[in-house]
């Protein structure tokens, strides 16, 4: 009898169930962003405290940003972010960030980039744990913990390769297409033509990275699901299963995000930060914001696992680990 | 041959141009007047012109000689002194390449001028630059007297750049005619063209034809009134305008304009005939303009005095063309939109009330914006501010994300939040420096528009909003249709507010200082009973009489310190227990005071400059000072930051 590959909407839909089913990944995950967020929270809250505390500013900044003492914190303080702020916003720019940009950062600013490749170590990490308790039928932290450690020198491999060639995506595609289509770009005859443009580099580069994602991801998946073959075996069926079932990951994709973005879009809605005290307090807000980080994480988790279902055909009889007999 | 039969179709539009005379509506006496003819070519972006100037001499002197702008050849190669100073930002574009030439100067005697001009360089000696030519006359225009100089030149239109220029079908057409300077007592003042500077030029009356193809039909704007529409041979059609009292001309002509008129009506001012020339793309935006500028018109003409002109045309430049956008000319401005403008965004509304008020600013107050531009760009840059808070209120921030702009949810206070550029580079040049001289373009941008326009406010906070519109009327019913200066200004704030602020002046026009009071030392503390020796029946004993020994209150020090270079006269807050608050104004001359309170009720805050009046300040962060802290801001945003550190983590891994 032949299994049928499950389709991208049954596959994600069996990957949040397995989320669901095994909720300590998600926390997993929650405990290592919040203990490697809080190694910039600690400087940022001191810093704030003490600009803030004493001035009579700190009363109407509760609830809302105050555009004046922002521009006044980064002018007198300039070591505290450095180009930090110009970073970002030339990121959602046409032109973008060069790698020249990142020599203006300045003491968080450059904390935040340094967090940013720790974060980057720590997937690698996490991935394997998710992937490796994800294909056990009983598993704990412990096999999280243990699954984690033992791909990790592969799956630090697999990051830092996709990490470049996503970086090389940004560069080939993004910037060096805006710096030749700059002038071009001029001529045209309208300003919508202009944006058209700039949506189209932006969707080749989201595709491109959404190929170097599904291949990174899959190539994972099959180098737990396959302890049995050698590694370049397992490496090339990884990208194999890839490139033989594009559609139904790219769906897992879609679906993964389209319930993040939904998952967003209702925080921003229910905007639970508005109105300073008057609508939530500090504790409740702080456990909002938690709830929904652990929220999402589940649905995150819950991509994995579909990635997961999508590529193997039927749950692997196999253990990555087998324990011992008495 | 073309240029031939240009100069024959030019000649006949001259004589048709003096035949029909018009009823003059002159406001002024005129200087400079100008009656040009001229000819678009589209395919080669050039024209061929004809112009007739008739100049007087208002100076106690005689001229020998005669100046001539040629703004056009700014963009005639990378040697210009424009391109020098501009840093050839646009020097991979060949169509980039603008020039103008004059081929026939003949003075109203006959007297073939041309052998005479040569190119000068007053302000750098630049023997490349072209911008300015002088040519000797061969009988010097006595005082009071009068000269007629007749000119054919031949223009290149660059691409657009520095307010002029084309772009495919799209021409804006300004600087481009052979202008005379302005001849003072002291002898010409006609500079050359910076990449920072703009214009200076005597009142006049203009008559101006201008021939261009039939598709342009209907599409054409330019200073002043249309007074005339005719076919011409060759498929061609011919607009006439005329405006009397203005000191520039400018038009523009695109085939894909949206032309929209409406009219202003406000009892108590003047109507003004308003045409837009919108592109297509920004259609929905048509109210937005319009409203825009009757705010501007209503807002100036009651602050400053009724805007005299019978029209005005605001001007959307397409897409691309943006160099041209932003601009001012007698009663015709370009704007400058975005496909996708919220209206929580003041865009277009601020660059439109902007570019109108430099009608009054450059137009009819017309300063030297070569040698005092914040006289034009400070001061409207100011006034834009109060207009856009009085007709929308506050401002939001705009986060461009790939071209799309999302306002955002923080509130822009005018003017001084949307000039703080100033104080990021507060002590970089002076401001009243000519605008060729400024250390670079953003030095010359944070002095002349930023600074001025803080200044401005600050100085109204302490003259209140009456007697600076008193100072403004004065101002402008002085010195309208003439060349005010700085010295004009101060004395009308003198006059207006009956006593000398030129002090103000020199710390803030006059000075590159920087402005920044702060409030360094606050305790308030139980009193305590004194200590040590006390008489007491005539000799000295270890305790304290009985009306010291058990004070009450609170014994509370502020220490406020002036911690920038310049002074400036201030108020301190002192906010106690029960609501009870003091205010002492201090002269901000010394580097601090010091404030005591003894057996007061308990002291909580401290302000400096509590009203905000001192905007110039550079860092209002330390202005005030609370006894106990109130850390609920720095945790809901220390909270705030962990969640988006949290979330921006988990970006910073979703490609690999």
């Amino acid at each position: 009898m032949t299994i049928r590959p499950p389709g991208a909407v049954a596959a994600f839909r069996r990957g949040l169930s397995l989320s669901l089913s095994k909720p300590y990944l998600a926390a997993c995950l929650w405990l290592i962003q919040l203990l490697v967020s809080l190694v910039i929270i600690v400087p940022v809250g001191n810093t704030l405290h003490s600009l803030l505390d004493h001035s009579p500013a700190a009363g109407r900044m509760v609830a809302d940003p105050d555009y004046g003492w922002w521009e006044t914190v980064t002018r007198t303080h300039p070591d505290l972010l450095g180009n930090l702020p110009e970073i970002v916003t030339k990121l959602l720019t046409a032109e973008g960030v060069r790698a020249s940009d990142l020599d203006g950062l300045r003491g968080i600013g450059a904390v935040a980039l340094s967090l940013a490749l720790l974060a980057i170590m720590l997937h690698a990490f996490a991935l394997g744990g998710v992937f490796g308790a994800l294909r056990e039928p009983r598993s704990s932290l412990v096999t999280f913990g243990r699954e984690g450690m033992r791909r990790f020198p592969a799956f630090l491999a697999f990051t830092v390769a996709a990490l470049a060639a996503a970086l090389a995506a940004y560069r080939w595609i993004y910037l060096e297409t805006g710096k030749v289509l700059a002038d071009r770009v001029q001529d045209l005859e309208t300003e919508g033509q202009a944006m058209a443009v700039t949506g189209l580099r932006l969707l080749l580069l989201l595709l491109a990275l959404a190929a170097i994602k599904l291949l990174a991801d899959s190539v994972r998946v099959i180098w737990v699901a396959r302890p049995d073959l050698p590694p370049v075996s397992r490496f090339f069926a990884g990208v194999a299963g890839a490139l033989s079932r594009p559609g139904r990951l790219l769906g897992v994709l879609f679906f993964y995000t389209l319930v993040t973005g939904g998952l967003y879009l209702l925080w921003l809605f229910l905007d639970p930060s508005a109105g300073g005290e008057a609508r939530f307090a500090l504790v409740p807000l702080i456990a909002t914001q938690q709830v929904f980080v652990f929220l999402r994480l589940l649905v995150k988790v819950g991509y994995y696992a579909g990635v997961s279902e999508a590529l193997t055909r039927t749950p692997p009889p196999e253990y990555s680990y087998v324990p011992a007999t008495s | 041959m073309l240029r031939a039969k240009a100069r024959a179709g030019l000649v006949a539009l001259s004589a048709i141009a003096s035949a029909t005379p018009l009823p003059a509506t002159e406001l002024t006496p005129p200087i400079a007047s100008y009656q040009i003819t001229c000819r678009l070519d589209p395919e080669s972006k050039t024209i061929e012109g004809m112009e007739l100037l008739t100049w007087k001499n208002t100076t106690s002197r005689p001229a020998q000689t005669l100046r001539f702008h040629l703004y056009l050849n700014a963009f005639r190669n990378t040697l210009s002194t424009f391109w020098n100073s501009a840093g050839g930002a646009r020097d991979k574009l060949p169509e980039s390449w603008g020039s103008i030439e004059i081929t026939r100067m003949t003075a109203s005697d006959g007297a073939d001028l041309l052998p005479g001009l040569r190119y000068i360089s007053p302000d750098d000696g630049n023997p490349h630059d072209r911008t300015v030519a002088e040519v000797p006359l061969l009988a010097a225009v006595p005082p009071g007297g009068t000269i007629s100089v007749a000119m054919d030149f031949h223009a290149k239109l660059p691409r657009v750049s520095n307010r002029t220029g084309y772009k495919g079908d799209f021409f804006f057409v300004a600087q481009w005619f052979p202008k005379v300077g302005v001849f003072e007592e002291d002898g010409w003042n006609c500079h050359q063209f910076h990449a920072m500077t703009e214009f200076y030029a005597d009142f006049g009356n203009y008559d101006v034809s201008i021939e261009l193809p039939a598709s342009y039909r209907g599409k054409v704007g330019a200073t002043g009134v249309r007074v005339e529409e005719r076919d011409a041979p060759g498929g061609r059609v011919v607009y006439r305008f005329r405006q009397e009292s203005v000191h520039d001309f400018a038009w523009t002509a695109d085939p894909d304009y949206l032309v929209l008129r409406d009219v202003f009506r406000e009892p108590g001012l003047p109507e003004v005939e308003l045409t837009l020339l919108l592109q297509p793309e920004h259609k929905a935006q048509e109210e937005r303009h319009f409203r825009a500028v009757k705010a501007a018109i209503s807002g100036y003409g009651r602050v400053m005095g009724p805007y005299p002109y019978r029209t005005l045309t605001l001007v959307d430049p397409p897409w691309g063309a943006r160099g041209a956008g932003g601009m001012e000319y007698p009663t015709l401005i370009t704007c400058g939109t975005y496909r996708i403008a919220p209206k929580t965004v003041q865009s277009p509304e601020g660059v439109t009330i902007h570019e109108y008020g430099h009608q009054y600013f450059y137009g009819l107050l017309a300063s030297n914006e070569f040698e005092e531009a914040w006289l034009d760009e400070g001061f409207n840059t100011y006034m834009t501010g109060r207009i856009l808070k009085s007709a929308y209120g506050l401002n939001h921030p705009v986060l461009p994300v790939f071209g799309y702009r999302f306002p955002l949810g923080i509130e822009v206070h005018h003017p001084v939040d949307e000039n703080r550029r100033y104080f990021a580079g507060a002590t970089g040049d002076y401001l009243a420096v000519p605008s060729w001289k400024f250390v670079d373009r953003k030095t010359y941008a944070l002095n002349v528009y930023s600074k001025t326009a803080i200044a401005m406010a600050t100085l109204e906070r302490l003259l209140t909003t009456p007697v600076m519109d008193r100072a403004l009327r004065l101002y402008f019913e002085r010195w309208r249709f003439r060349h005010p200066t700085t010295r004009d200004w101060i004395a009308a704030v003198n006059d207006a507010a009956g006593r000398d602020w030129t002090w103000f002046f020199d710390r803030t026009f006059f000075s590159s200082g920087v402005v920044d009071y702060a409030v360094s030392e606050l305790t308030s503390e139980a009193a305590k009973a004194p200590k040590g020796l006390f008489e007491r029946d005539g000799k000295l004993v270890e305790k304290a009489p009985a009306s010291l020994a058990s004070p009450r209150g609170h014994d509370s020090v502020v220490t406020v310190v002036r911690r920038g270079d310049v002074p400036m006269p201030v108020e301190v807050l002192l906010r106690f227990a029960g609501g009870k608050t003091y205010r002492a104004p201090w002269d901000g001359e010394a580097r601090w005071k010091r404030y005591r309170v003894r057996r007061g009720p308990k002291l909580l805050e401290a302000v400096v400059d509590p009203d905000e009046k001192i905007l110039l300040d550079s860092d209002r962060t330390n202005n005030g000072r609370l006894l106990s802290p109130d850390p609920r801001a720095a945790s809901r945003w220390t909270a705030r930051s962990l969640f988006w550190v949290q979330n921006l983590l988990d970006f910073a891994t979703v490609a690999w």
